[in-house]
């Protein structure tokens, strides 16, 4: 997320930067390239000034000479002597001089506008290249008519020196730009690294550690920062931790209710229990009586227990305790204890599996539990099987079943749905769903096509075993599975 | 029957309907209320077997427990009012034989009650069994290594014998807690993790040698041949 902001960062220095150090190389060799030339016109212009009307002044060259008498007065090398390296004269009577061969072409080479500052009586000079060499040219008449001459110089030398100059400046220009994108990394990293600290903090408190906070070393904005970050956290870890500790009380009074309530219930529950063995002692009334005192110290020690399962379920973070399963054997022996009329079709494919037993019990014990105390005379049929590594095992009676706007709420902790209905804790079903989720998988309800209600239980189960003895065939299994738990494979 | 109990519980209405139920199921009963008085009557009576509640005054139900185990392997049959795992594993730790959650009904006290005296008589036939260094001498309820003896309570007895028959077979833990402790399909299975724990510290053979009780990883336990 840093990423990008530093990237624009250093982008955004390195533009400006670049068009500074831009500018300034422009600006500057401009000023130099006019100076250099400047100066070289000025001494070229001296040069031709001098050639002119001292060197060739009349005397030394008639008006109406030409070509010939150019050649024979030795004009030329006087010329040359004094610095000039090259020479086209356009004499009166049409003829025309080149001192070398590159120069015959001078006539194409000077432009209209030299010329016609020339035809002025005037000096013009302009810069050309002539084979291959920057050359400046500087053009006059002969006072008063003639001929014309155009000297050429040589401006290598400046043209040079400027393209040195435009290479330093380039050399320096991108020295400065690296420098400037070293120096706006530098300053991003430093102004991010609080940031890039923050984030991380902020990442370790999502984790659930409160206890982290900011160094805030500096008084600027990011000191600012760093202290209100540090309040934050100090706030949410207080409000957290009474929250938590609240919590742990409230825990551990339900604990200790519970606790406490078992050894009353416990001589209550055998106190009933011996009495019961006298009820036909009892005239009709006091039966009555007896036997709704023994019903009520029954669903008392269910609540009491249900209770306890409950705050023992929140507390518990212990991952599912897997053990080995006979799932037919099992199922059996559930339905034996808690609903012996129920009816078990379990598929042949099922043998043996890895499961958390106590949970496993739990769900199918108080499902069963359930339809026995809300369906009373319905057929309640079990059917386990095994479909793409999830044991599914479904739990049907068609007893009277419930509304469908109730059907959410089912497992929802004392719902009653017929609060006239008297039957269990009403924790039963909460409890079954909350030992579900404990070991990696679901329970879930569904309205039957016609009446009932069909509760299916979905969890994921390692490996089965081959049916048939485990004793005798089993191997031992690879440290891995064994210390997996459905919870890491959900 | 007429075996002795000693039923250690400081509620008094649970004493005393418990001694009322383990009466009328046949046995002889003495009643302690607290770890002290518990210490005291154990040794008076010699009892065949101790119903221990865990939370005593004076001296807690797992100090009793130690405290009996250090000098006689009579069956102890814990009741506690905790189904927490940790309460009842430090529970069996101690040397308890079995344990009853509050609140019980008094068939299934007495039940396991039977199942831990059955464990204690004498019912074997004659034989002598080996594993490793190993001697047992079933009938004569006998442990030695290297003819040191060893002092085993009857269910570390039952369970080393079981395993013991069938040296390299693999046993679930819910074959041996049927075996063993007499449970139905759906008992406890840590019983036996505990009591293979306790069995393993009291047979260790000579260091560095290999244990006489290998974990099977997800199934069980097996003897080694």
């Amino acid at each position: 997320m840093f990423g990008s902001f530093r990237a624009r960062l250093i982008a955004t220095v390195i533009a400006l930067v670049g068009l500074t150090a831009g500018f300034v190389a422009v600006t500057s060799f401009v000023l130099v390239r006019n100076s250099l030339r400047g100066q070289l016109v000025e001494e070229a212009v001296a040069r031709a000034e001098f050639n002119i009307t001292v060197l060739a002044s009349t005397d030394q060259l008639a008006a109406d000479a030409g070509r010939d008498e150019f050649q024979a007065s030795g004009l030329v090398d006087r010329f040359v002597l004094r610095g000039t390296d090259g020479v086209y004269v356009e004499f009166a009577n049409g003829e025309s001089f080149a001192s070398s061969l590159g120069l015959l072409a001078a006539d194409d080479l000077l432009s209209p506008k030299i010329r016609g500052i020339v035809e002025r009586a005037e000096y013009g000079f302009e810069f050309l290249t002539v084979e291959d060499t920057p050359t400046l040219a500087v053009g006059g008449r002969r006072p008063p008519s003639g001929p014309d001459f155009y000297f050429f110089y040589s401006a290598e030398e400046t043209d040079s020196a400027l393209s040195q100059l435009g290479r330093v400046l380039a050399v320096a220009g991108i020295g400065i730009l690296a420098f400037a994108a070293l120096g706006a990394g530098l300053i991003a990293r430093r102004v991010l690294r609080p940031v890039a600290i923050a984030a991380r903090a902020a990442g370790i408190m999502a984790q659930g550690d409160l206890s982290v906070r900011l160094p805030a070393e500096t008084g600027d904005e990011l000191g600012k920062l760093a202290v209100a970050f540090n309040q934050m956290a100090a706030s949410l870890e207080r409000e957290i931790g009474a929250l938590l500790e609240a919590q742990g009380r409230e825990r551990r009074f339900v604990a200790d209710v519970s606790h406490e309530l078992r050894t009353p219930i416990t001589a209550l529950v055998n106190e009933a229990a011996r009495l019961e063995h006298r009820f036909q002692e009892l005239p009709d009334t006091d039966r009555r009586v007896g036997e709704m005192l023994v019903t009520d110290v029954g669903r008392l020690r269910h609540l009491v227990e249900d209770l306890l399962e409950v705050s023992r379920l929140d507390a518990t973070m212990s991952a599912a305790d897997l053990s080995v399963v006979d799932l037919p054997r099992f199922l059996e022996a559930v339905i034996a204890d808690r609903h012996p009329a129920a009816d078990l079709t379990i598929s042949d494919s099922i043998g043996t599996i890895h499961a958390d037993r106590r949970s496993l019990e739990r769900i199918i014990g108080n499902l069963l539990d359930n339809a026995r105390s809300h369906a009373p005379d319905s057929t309640v049929t079990i059917t386990a099987d095994i479909r793409a590594g999830e044991l599914e095992i479904a739990v049907t009676d068609n007893g009277p079943g419930v509304a469908e706007e109730d059907l959410p709420h089912l497992f929802d902790r004392f719902y009653k749905v017929d609060s006239s209905r008297q039957g269990g804790s009403g924790l039963g079903l909460a409890i079954a769903r909350q030992h579900a989720r404990h070991v990696g998988g679901d329970l879930t309800v569904r309205s039957g096509s016609e009446v009932g209600l069909t509760f299916d239980l979905r969890m994921p189960v390692t490996q089965p075993l081959h049916p048939g003895d485990p004793a005798e065939n089993s191997v031992p299994h690879p440290e891995g599975e064994e210390k997996s738990t459905p919870r890491s494979t959900s | 029957m007429d075996a002795t109990i000693l039923i250690v519980e400081d509620d008094r209405s649970i004493r005393e309907i418990t001694e009322l139920g383990l009466r009328d199921a046949g046995f002889e009963v003495r009643t302690a209320a607290d770890g002290d008085e518990a210490i005291i009557r154990f040794h008076n009576e010699q009892p065949d077997l101790v119903v221990l509640d865990v939370m005593l005054p004076k001296r807690d139900g797992l100090e009793v427990c130690r405290a009996i185990r250090a000098e006689s392997s009579v069956p102890v049959v814990m009741l506690t009012a905790r189904s927490d795992a940790i309460d009842i594993v430090v529970g069996l730790e101690s040397g308890a034989d079995d344990y009853v959650t509050k609140p019980f009904e008094m068939p299934v006290l007495v039940a396991r009650i039977r199942a831990a005296l059955r464990r204690a008589q004498h019912i074997d036939p004659a034989e002598t069994l080996t594993i490793g260094s190993l001697r047992i001498d079933v009938l004569g309820h006998r442990v030695t290594i290297n003819e040191t003896e060893i002092g085993l309570t009857p269910t570390e007895f039952r369970l080393l014998v079981e395993l013991a028959r069938r040296p390299g077979q693999v046993f679930t833990r819910e074959i041996l807690l049927e075996r063993v402790w007499g449970y139905s399909y759906l008992g406890d299975s840590r019983l036996v993790d505990v009591a293979i724990q306790r069995l393993r510290a009291k047979i260790v053979p000579e260091s560095g040698s290999q244990e006489l009780i290998e974990t099977v990883r997800g199934v069980g336990y097996r003897a080694v041949r």
